[in-house]
């Protein structure tokens, strides 16, 4: 596994984030981020509900619009750019924790949204996708084993069946990089063993960049060599996943809101 | 906690339960009553009066008296009318259908391009659906002209009203799940809404087609009654002649045109969804 090289250049490198919703009663979401993301890692974001975990991913993709902050992309910022919103989304694929499927078109169909952002709304008119989008939505649907359901309909299928359907529209995007936002918190341990297994392998193999977010400890020891520990929007912890104490733990899960002034002082 | 404790507790919360139970019941009391006023007093209003409905029974025996037994021989001359009835239901409400879509787009919260253009659509929309097609076809009759084609356009207008406002509510409705998913892709608008939208209220949008053709079946029937065509025609045509036995005709072919149209828009949900 690629471990995370200081003279590489790094795939997602993020500056001083921070999100304040509007009526989030001026609780910032996050909290003043910076994480150096490099090529090829697999990099596991660790944190109770309501860190800011998905509030970090979507600022990243830019279904949210941090407040402050910077991210840089291969080294291009892509915070502020105003421009082409759809160029950046799709260089981005990401994995709900909801599967978010389109429950009643084919599996095929699902995977073949991931191309969508490189096509025009006209020939989306017709439903109808280029034989080489075909292609590599079945290439994708194999790394995950999934091609033999191909023309099922997206809701007849389990649930772990669905997130690997998700995971190869995410790779069906060709992205850099794989947004996984608690991937597995909706299914029992074996099955979530095997989807963080498929997502892991097929990264691996393409090469592609992954930040996934979970909240149990043993997957992310388990899944990945490099941990960002999230309390309360703020990082917490960031460190090798052998180094996650009992201390360590405490911080991200049991930090108290005086806590964090504390530590800032 | 000790068991004394425990049982305070628990015979406090049953106290609440109970009173709030007794807040409610009395609410409730005070809601009817205030609803049986009103409604008396309105039905006083409006001239409601179970002594005159007695009264004029003999008159409606006498009229249903006059179209017993129905001119069945007048059936060969309702052919054309009834055919037309359901020419004007199918073309009236297939136009609706096709301007409902892009009404529902603009008048969904979650795909208008603008609130300025959101309220302006669901307004209009009430204003089509607050016309009924009589006065509809009362205007188009005088637009262009007698016949079944001013039926038609009345029949669209109202019913686009009606289904564009239950396909806006319907995408309004819709899981946002997939939604986020199509824009994390890089889809642009239109392409979220094509398959993060549209495949999720395919089967309710079918299901109030069906449901609205029923609708205008039954519209279709009595428009003859300002001249936009169909069997109504014939129906005021005959009580005007006081040919009540073909009037009697009538009324029987329309309740056969409803009941069938019934039938078959409920077979035809039963299979799509």
């Amino acid at each position: 596994m690629n471990m995370p090289d200081a003279k590489r250049k790094p795939m997602i490198s993020i500056r001083g984030l921070s999100k304040t919703y509007a009526g989030g009663a001026g609780v910032p979401a996050l909290n003043n981020i910076s994480i150096d993301v490099a090529a090829g890692e697999f990099l596991v974001i660790l944190g109770p509900s309501g860190a800011g975990k998905s509030t970090l991913l979507r600022c990243i993709n830019r279904l949210v619009d941090p407040s402050e902050g910077q991210v840089f992309h291969n080294g291009a910022e892509i915070t502020a750019h105003r421009g082409d919103l759809r160029a950046i989304r799709r260089q981005f694929g990401m994995v709900f924790q909801q599967f978010n499927l389109v429950k009643r078109l084919s599996v095929l169909n699902n995977v073949l949204t991931g191309r969508l952002g490189y096509r025009s709304a006209w020939r989306s008119l017709l439903y109808s996708f280029p034989e080489a989008d075909k292609r590599i939505a079945i290439e994708c649907l194999a790394r995950v084993n999934m091609d033999h359901k191909a023309f099922q309909r997206a809701d007849t299928l389990s649930g772990g069946e669905q997130q690997r359907v998700a995971i190869a529209r995410a790779l069906a995007q060709q992205p850099m990089v794989i947004l996984a936002d608690e991937p597995v918190a909706s299914l029992d341990p074996k099955i979530a063993r095997q989807v963080l297994g498929y997502l892991r392998q097929s990264a691996q193999e393409l090469g592609i960049t992954v930040l996934c977010n979970l909240h149990q400890v043993d997957y992310a020891r388990e899944f990945s060599e490099r941990v960002v520990g999230m309390s309360r929007g703020a990082v917490v912890f960031d460190g090798p996943a052998a180094a996650l104490t009992d201390e360590i733990l405490h911080r991200i899960y049991y930090r108290e809101p005086g806590e964090a002034e504390k530590e800032e002082a | 906690m000790s068991a004394l404790a425990f049982d305070a507790a628990v015979t406090s919360t049953l106290a609440e339960a109970s009173r709030q139970r007794g807040a409610r019941l009395v609410r409730a009391l005070i809601w009817a009553a205030a609803a049986i006023a009103v409604l008396w007093f309105t039905g006083a209003q409006i001239g409601m009066n179970p002594v005159a409905l007695l009264k004029g029974m003999p008159f409606m025996a006498d009229f249903f008296s006059r179209m017993f037994p129905p001119d069945l021989s007048h059936l060969r001359l309702l052919g054309d009318a009834t055919l037309e009835t359901v020419q004007i239901a199918v073309w009236g409400t297939l136009i609706a259908i096709l301007l409902s879509i892009p009404f529902a787009l603009l008048g969904a919260k979650n795909t208008t391009p603008h609130p300025v253009v959101f309220h302006a659509t669901r307004m209009f929309l009430n204003a089509l659906r607050s016309i009924n097609e009589l006065v509809f076809a009362l205007i188009f009759v005088s637009a262009v002209g007698l016949g079944p084609f001013a039926g038609v356009l009345a029949i669209a207008l109202h019913a686009t009203g009606m289904l564009a406002k239950f396909c806006a509510e319907e995408i309004e409705g819709v899981d946002r799940g997939p939604i986020e998913a199509m824009q994390a892709t890089g889809a642009g608008r239109l392409q979220v809404i094509l398959f993060g939208i549209v495949p999720q209220v395919i089967p309710a949008f079918i299901s109030y087609s069906i449901y609205r053709f029923d609708v205008s079946i039954r519209a279709a029937t009595i428009l003859g009654l300002v001249g936009a065509g169909g069997l109504g025609f014939s129906l005021i045509k005959t009580m005007k002649l006081f040919k009540y036995h073909e009037t009697a005709t009538c009324i029987l072919v329309i309740f056969v045109i409803v009941f069938v149209s019934d039938w078959v828009c409920a077979r035809i949900r039963a299979r799509i969804i």
